[in-house]
């Protein structure tokens, strides 16, 4: 059998079993669950060792003379001292290591990409120069760099940090620039809902397209066989548990 | 039981097949709904249109099988793009659960536009450290990368003529599903080294990426599969994220007329259990 058209019954058959649990939970669709996890977990051990152990320590020591990976082979070792308990204190040099340098290469960066770029960008100028002598006001809304959509920014901005601003009470005013900075935040929640669903949808696009391409002849139509195959497994499942109903204690 | 409350207990499997009935059927029978193009995508475009050939274009292609349907089509449409511009294109991962996908997907566009390894195109693989990857091929790529996928010393590759570091590529595009992702790739990348940047998300990241775009952080952002099939218009080949862009459209329609739908059974039955309640 081609490779492509094994490939095709096996990405089938698993697309579908998952499937299954969207009419219940089923023996068929924790197999396809358990099968991804394993493969999934075996394929990152089986590159993490050729890339890292074989490629990048391996081979350099042992081809090149790059005796200086030692010291981070050194490092890396001291990390599995924890199985050890009378040595797992050696671990913590290791951790410190990775701590120190992580914190030490992020912090700067995230400062100036977040906060800093992020400030600058909030507080734009609210009117734009159009001549020597003339302001001008933008009110295109569909223009990110609009005037009328940096006070939006602004006033969004402004508003949800004083909704978190816990030390004085949302009275009077402040009650109303606190819900100000709630209606923000509904419409924000909404967007990111509302992009989270198209991406669910794309990614059952994406499933039923190849099950349709799948059902072509010159794969053996293994969508169609397998869904025939699925609904009577799903079925003597489903009448096996009603003549033995799963004991639950 | 009324109405409105039968409605509200339904089997959700109802509502899962006439999800999957609405995704199914624009499938199956196109309309060809159309694809406006928005800004931020035609940003990416428009970089890449404008660069001279054999121009250094850095893809990253920070996904996993996982995200496949959203960012695949995305990744397909820029390295067309690149390859009729003639660029010099450099394909790695910082994902090592993707990494064979994203070899089998560099593989195929190049193939099917005659291109020619180590000359036109080069996948260096993956490469572990994330975010210290990229501060690594800031400072010397050829350490982040002393070979490439298949196991060829990098120095020995034309396409990397000139090439030293971050600063030497052109145009980047990071295609990403999560963390070591866009994200990273400004901050550890282009903040620090300098090149101008794109980039690709999931539909799920791309609000979080947005004020990058507007603070002009990143020049442009292919977010989800909506994102790709305004790519493949703008290229002017048609591939799978266009074929799915009339099953989003119904799917979106099927939520929005449930929502509607809900809200109106539920305030219904608020209703009448208040009318009750005046009764009584």
């Amino acid at each position: 059998m081609d490779a492509t058209v094994l490939g095709a019954w096996v990405a089938t058959g698993l697309t579908l079993l998952i499937f299954s649990f969207l009419y219940k939970d089923n023996p068929l669709f924790k197999l396809a669950e358990h099968l991804y996890v394993g493969v999934s977990v075996g394929y990152i051990i089986v590159k993490t060792y050729d890339t890292v152990i074989v490629h990048l320590v391996v081979k350099p020591i042992v081809e090149n003379g790059e005796i200086a990976l030692l010291i981070p082979v050194a490092i890396g070792m001291l990390m599995l001292t924890r199985y050890v308990p009378k040595a797992a204190w050696l671990s913590r040099y290791a951790f410190a290591f990775i701590v120190g340098m992580g914190a030490g290469l992020a912090i700067p960066r995230t400062i100036s990409s977040f906060i800093l770029k992020q400030i600058e960008d909030t507080v734009r100028p609210l009117m734009s120069m159009t001549g020597p002598d003339g302001l001008a006001f933008s009110m295109n809304l569909l223009n990110p760099g609009s005037n009328l959509n940096a006070l939006i920014i602004l006033l969004g901005v402004s508003s949800v940090l004083f909704y978190f601003f816990f030390s004085i009470e949302h009275s009077g005013a402040g009650r109303a620039v606190a819900r100000t900075g709630v209606i923000f935040l509904m419409v924000s929640f909404g967007a990111g809902f509302g992009y989270t669903v198209m991406a669910r949808m794309s990614l059952l696009i994406g499933r039923l397209t190849d099950l349709i391409e799948f059902s072509d002849a010159s794969y053996g139509r293994p969508t169609i066989w397998l869904l025939i195959l699925m609904i009577a497994v799903l079925f003597f499942l489903s009448r096996r548990d009603q003549e033995h109903p799963p004991d639950t204690h | 039981m009324s109405f409105s409350e039968r409605m509200l207990k339904i089997d959700r499997r109802i509502i899962f097949l006439m999800i999957g009935l609405c995704t199914l059927l624009p499938l199956l029978y196109p309309v060809g709904l159309p694809i406006k193009i928005s800004s931020e995508v035609r940003g990416v475009y428009d970089h890449i249109e404008s660069l001279p050939e054999r121009s250094v274009f850095l893809l990253s292609i920070d996904f996993d099988p996982a995200s496949k349907p959203e960012l695949h089509p995305q990744a397909i449409a820029l390295l067309r793009h690149a390859f009729r511009k003639n660029l010099r294109v450099i394909a790695m991962t910082l994902w090592v659960s993707g990494t064979g996908m994203a070899d089998q997907l560099v593989t195929q566009v190049a193939q099917e536009l005659g291109k020619e390894y180590g000359k036109d195109y080069a996948f260096l693989g993956w490469s572990p450290g994330g975010q210290a990857v990229i501060i690594n091929m800031g400072q010397n790529l050829y350490s982040a990368f002393p070979s490439d996928y298949s196991g060829k010393p990098t120095k020995d590759l034309p396409i990397l003529d000139g090439v030293r570091n971050l600063k030497d590529v052109t145009y980047m595009v990071s295609l990403g599903a999560g963390r070591p992702g866009v994200e990273e790739w400004y901050v550890f990348g282009k903040d620090k080294y300098k090149f101008e940047m794109g980039g690709g998300c999931t539909g799920v990241m791309a609000p979080g990426l947005y004020p990058l775009l507007r603070s002009g952080q990143i020049n442009g952002l292919i977010g989800g599969l909506r994102g790709a099939a305004e790519y493949e218009s703008l290229i002017g080949q048609k591939g799978k994220a266009v074929a799915g862009m009339d099953a989003q459209s119904a799917t979106h329609v099927a939520i929005i007329v449930l929502v509607i739908m809900c809200n109106l059974f539920y305030f219904s039955l608020r209703r009448a259990s208040q009318t009750q309640g005046q009764v009584g």
